[in-house]
């Protein structure tokens, strides 16, 4: 009885041991909780991007739904010829936390990407790529039939 | 725990597109409980990073207007045949997960 006890307390500390270690390893970078915080698109842009001169751009291709059923899951996909696209941002307008993802892209991938996001509202949908010293927007409504109850 | 990430890996004319799908509840904070009405704590995925052979090539941070259950694709340029893709994510509990592909 006694050994089955200690047993399991050694695993139940082993099983901690190994999970923290595990989080530790996994916690590359800090998760900037400021760029993803609710507020006003307008607002949340400007601290994400500041007086970063922005040019709207075809290159920039964003494939969406025009009318999404169901606003808790709308496929996008993004893509460009150019290449030295290092990072993307996607941003939902009117959703209450309007940032979804920032993502960092390695030159050994094609600037090609598909996600699934949150849409709690028709509006606009916004990408921001960085190439370089450049960066570049272009964006698409989607008219969201349904959008669920708490969603973005 | 059983596994949270699935990894496809498929040939095409110039790359190679890699599909992941992740079972993850990707709660914002702002749901309620349909039965009892309390707000259902946030909890979801805010980093995922994507490796090959042991170099980062994909690092995402996420927030609450990603769905539940991500899934995302992607194309490495050519056929990198024996690489090793690593995926990992790390949520705001901090739980964690990661699984590999051997691409053919």
């Amino acid at each position: 009885m006694l050994r089955r006890q200690f047993l399991r307390v050694a695993y139940r500390a082993a099983a901690a041991i190994s999970s923290h270690l595990l989080t530790a390893k996994t916690a590359l970078a800090a998760w900037p909780a400021s760029l993803f915080a609710a507020g006003d698109f307008t607002s949340q842009f400007q601290r994400v991007h500041g007086e970063q001169a922005i040019r709207d751009s075809d290159a920039i291709r964003i494939s969406l739904p025009e009318i999404a059923e169901n606003g808790a899951v709308v496929p996008i996909t993004v893509s460009s010829d150019l290449s030295d696209i290092q990072r993307l941002y996607l941003w939902v307008e009117k959703n209450p936390t309007p940032l979804a993802a920032e993502i960092e892209l390695d030159a050994s991938l094609a600037v090609y990407l598909t996600a699934r996001i949150k849409m709690a509202e028709s509006s606009h949908v916004t990408v921001i790529a960085r190439q370089g010293e450049n960066w570049l927007r272009n964006r698409r409504w989607v008219k969201v039939m349904q959008g669920g109850c708490g969603t973005g | 725990m059983e596994a949270s990430i699935k990894i496809r890996g498929r040939r095409l004319a110039n790359c190679t597109e890699i599909k992941l799908l992740i079972s993850h509840p990707m709660e914002n904070g702002r749901n309620r409980d349909p039965v009892s009405g309390n707000l259902i704590p946030a909890h979801f995925i805010r980093e995922l990073v994507v490796q090959l052979n042991d170099k980062t090539i994909l690092t995402a941070n996420l927030g609450g207007s990603m769905s539940m259950n991500p899934f995302f694709s992607l194309r490495l340029k050519n056929h990198p045949v024996g690489g090793r893709l690593t995926v990992r994510w790390l949520d705001n509990l901090d739980n964690s997960d990661s699984a590999e592909l051997l691409l053919e």
